[in-house]
């Protein structure tokens, strides 16, 4: 058993070598596919993050007028800290304001003007658990109409926006992924169909010799196998190190999945092994 | 051994055989004869399960034609060694390679396969010639590679088609004595020939087709 296992391995790295062009064509096809694959997986997997990272930011601030007095201040932090929707408040005076000023622009906004012109402000956090962005634009425009509240500043509701918009990159992401799959399977099963044809035969004196289809077939999974191997993970390497070289020059940080390089083989060797099954059967009845 | 019960099988475009009806014993060695088209070829590929009877059924080594699956053919293969007129070896495998094949097939170990390749080679004097290509032999070598193939897995049954149709005739007898001594071990051989001068001073069955029918044997 282990010399006929052995003599089909050595069958299937023949196959591989002598068929040099059916072979890189079908490399050059994983290659390309998980190439595309594999930057949208990352794509998807950062998305992930970016929305993560909008849900973090679920605040609204409030601009005080400047005749709102520190109690009366504490007094609106308090009301907003017991509100249900509500996490916690900040609260963020005119010096703090002027600090941040200087912290962003590098300027100091007293020494400019000679007297700070920006006004106290409460930064509330918003309870993310059960979030109904209904619910905090009714409790926004009810502070909008307190006559202490300058202007209140909310980016929620382009959260609502951009996560649709996510949402409709995932679904075009998978739209994507089926039609790589399917243009995978459809090339890698022409090219196993050209090899068997090519090898008609050679699979021709395997039956007349008393092979059973899976001995006739083995070689070619392995050949299969090896193809998928070796496309997936070229694919992987220009994926993993395409994104770390755009890291490094745009300055940003495109996180790779660990299980990258696991997911894009085996995926790979399910398609080929899939669509020359597929072909096999056809011909080999 | 072998038994085809009223066989009839039809091509499309030429005629194939009717009504065959004839037993072969364990280790008979006998000639299928008859002009080009009288059916020896489809004879004999009813008997490796290449053709399957249109009426009638073919019993050979407890297997038959109506009820054999086609997952199971090449359990039946694997105990008839075919010999072709076209020869079928495999041009990019050396003489070697090409008959090990079946060995391999058949799951033997490395081992093994050496030394029933090499006695396969010697019985057809073909020891000098293990490492060439196909290619690169004579006609009549290639064909002992190819009896070579058909033998080194000690088959129950040697089907022969037109083993000696493209050889002279000294090579044609060489082959011929390849068959009686693997027949004299105990295989049955039967050969299909057109050539009634290579076995006109055999004493072995004789059996004549034309045109489709057996007409006598």
């Amino acid at each position: 058993m282990i010399d006929k296992l052995a003599f089909l391995f050595v069958e299937g790295i023949k196959n591989f070598t002598r068929n040099k062009l059916t072979n890189f064509l079908c490399i050059v096809t994983i290659f390309i596919n998980f190439t595309i694959l594999g930057t949208f997986f990352v794509l998807g997997y950062n998305t992930d993050n970016v929305v993560n990272f909008l849900r973090s930011k679920y605040t609204f601030e409030i601009f005080l007028n400047s005749e709102t007095s520190l109690d009366q201040a504490v007094n609106l932090k308090n009301e907003l800290s017991n509100n249900s929707l509500v996490t916690s408040v900040d609260f963020i005076g005119k010096e703090e304001s002027a600090k941040i000023f200087y912290d962003e622009f590098g300027e100091d906004i007293v020494e400019v003007l000679g007297y700070n012109p920006l006004p106290t402000s409460l930064k509330v956090n918003l309870e993310e658990n059960g979030f109904d962005a209904n619910q905090v634009n009714t409790l926004i425009e009810e502070y909008k109409l307190n006559a202490l509240i300058d202007e209140i500043s909310y980016q929620g509701n382009y959260i609502d926006d951009i996560e649709s918009r996510i949402n409709l990159f995932i679904f075009a992401f998978l739209v994507l992924v089926l039609l790589v799959i399917f243009i995978s399977i459809q090339i890698i099963g022409n090219t196993t169909n050209l090899s068997l044809s090519n090898r008609k035969d050679f699979i021709e004196i395997l039956r007349y010799n008393g092979a059973s289809n899976l001995f006739i077939k083995t070689p070619f999974f392995i050949e299969t196998f090896l193809q998928s191997l070796i496309g997936s993970l070229l694919a992987f390497f220009l994926v993993k190190y395409g994104f770390v070289v755009i890291n490094s020059y745009l300055g940003v940080n495109i996180e790779i999945d660990y299980y990258l390089w696991a997911w894009m083989i085996v995926l790979s060797l399910i398609i080929s092994i899939y669509a020359s099954g597929r072909s096999m059967k056809r011909i080999l009845v | 051994m072998i038994d085809f019960e009223n066989i009839t099988y039809n091509y499309s475009h030429q005629s194939g055989v009717y009504d065959i009806d004839l037993e072969i014993q364990d280790n008979e060695f006998c000639f299928l004869v008859g002009p080009t088209g009288s059916g020896k070829t489809t004879l004999l590929k009813l008997l490796y399960f290449d053709l399957f009877p249109h009426k009638g059924k073919v019993n050979i080594l407890n297997y038959s034609s109506k009820n054999v699956k086609k997952s199971s053919i090449h359990k039946i293969r694997k105990k008839i060694g075919v010999v072709f007129q076209d020869y079928k070896l495999l041009k990019q495998r050396t003489v070697y390679e090409n008959i090990a094949l079946p060995l391999h097939i058949n799951g033997v170990g490395r081992k093994k396969i050496k030394q029933l390749v090499r006695e396969a080679l010697d019985l057809t004097e073909l020891s000098h010639y293990s490492k060439k290509f196909p290619d690169e032999l004579s006609g009549g070598e290639q064909q002992r590679v190819c009896i070579a193939r058909a033998i080194v897995k000690n088959p129950d049954i040697i089907l022969a088609d037109e083993p000696t149709g493209n050889l002279d005739p000294t090579t044609g007898h060489k082959i011929l004595k390849i068959f009686e001594q693997i027949n004299k071990e105990g295989t049955c051989v039967v050969m299909a020939t057109h050539n009634y001068k290579l076995i006109s001073d055999k004493t072995y069955r004789v059996i004549e087709l034309n045109e489709g029918r057996i007409v006598s044997g």
